[in-house]
């Protein structure tokens, strides 16, 4: 029963290409793919970066946890790191502004 | 040709004298009416805005009775001071002035744009490669300065028979360092710049502010990050053989 459900579930989901059957009588394909394509773009470099950051911030609060004195080497290490992390989501939204039109 | 007050200002006066560099280096110039662009004149008016500024501390220096403004600028400069000592270590302090001048004029450029009729230098492209490339060129001289003719041996590698593999990938580390600073800045406040346009289309009353308050924030993390960085570049470049 339940791999009936996930078959129809995938089979739901194959649904979605029907709108390709649109554009067969079109005088060109009118999708704009570098707008979709760098939507998806951006978030997965966001979503990933997110991630990054998240353990480096994880990182150092449990080790300024353990090691109060520590603390200004534990954030310019917090800092320096969060900052390089970002600039790689950053990388993509450049080269998204410089490829769309 | 759309540009800001302060940029048609110093077209009008000073057009003619731009118009004439350009002509003399052989640049074609896009927009002779306004052959000084929006950027430019922003980073003009902020670093006329900066020579005040150093002049008026320096008129206000006083040892028996500093005021509140020495207070703010002796806090800047030993905030520098202090970090580039803990990255760098001992005789530190010969890179304090090119440092905390990077780090106000970065800081002033981002901030500026949050001004109505002003805009931010740094968001456009050609301002952030500026520093970057002075960057990379000061601490490569400073590395220079430091070790001589050996400073060639820090791209080389540990080991004399990685060094033909090392060499490229130390050449390519250090130009990637100058496309990551200048990117780094440019796309963080070009970002801030778009979303809170973005927001502003979407809603106009209120919410933009929001976003203009981390733009803000982002200004000065990214100000600091800079400086950092090159603080860091500095140590490496500088840091005496072991």
């Amino acid at each position: 029963m339940r791999t009936l459900s996930y078959v129809f579930l995938a089979l739901s989901a194959l649904f979605l290409a029907v709108p390709a059957y649109a554009q067969g009588g079109a005088t060109g394909s009118t999708t704009n793919w570098v707008a979709i394509t760098s939507g998806f773009a951006m978030a997965i470099a966001s979503g990933l970066c997110g991630l990054g950051q998240a353990k480096a911030t994880a990182a150092s609060a449990e080790a300024l946890g353990r090691n109060p004195a520590a603390r200004p080497g534990i954030q310019l290490a917090l800092i320096l790191g969060l900052a390089l992390i970002e600039s790689l989501a950053l990388y993509t939204l450049v080269i998204i502004f410089a490829k769309v039109k | 040709m759309e540009q800001l007050p302060f940029t048609a200002l110093l077209n009008k006066y000073f057009g003619w004298l731009a118009l004439a560099l350009l002509h003399a280096l052989h640049i074609r110039v896009r927009h002779p009416a306004a052959p000084i662009r929006d950027s430019v004149a922003m980073e003009i008016l902020v670093a006329i805005f900066l020579l005040l500024f150093f002049i008026l501390v320096r008129s206000r220096l006083s040892v028996e009775s500093p005021g509140g403004l020495q207070h703010v600028v002796e806090g800047l400069h030993g905030f520098i001071q202090n970090q580039s000592e803990e990255i760098i270590g001992h005789h530190s302090e010969r890179f304090t002035p090119f440092l905390t001048t990077l780090f106000v004029f970065i800081l002033l450029s981002n901030l500026l744009g949050v001004v109505p009729g002003f805009e931010s230098p740094t968001a456009t492209p050609a301002v952030p490669l500026g520093c970057a490339i002075l960057a990379f060129v000061y601490y490569n001289l400073q590395g220079f300065k430091a070790k001589g003719a050996h400073y060639v041996a820090d791209f080389l590698g540990p080991v004399w028979w990685l060094s033909w593999l090392m060499l490229p990938i130390e050449l390519i580390s250090h130009m990637a360092r100058m496309l990551s600073l200048t990117i780094r800045l440019f796309a963080n406040m070009f970002a801030g710049d778009m979303v809170t346009l973005v927001f502003f289309s979407l809603v106009p009353l209120g919410i933009p502010v929001i976003f203009l308050g981390l733009h803000i924030g982002v200004s000065l993390l990214q100000a600091y990050i800079f400086v950092l960085l090159t603080t860091v570049y500095l140590s490496g470049a500088v840091a005496a053989a072991h």
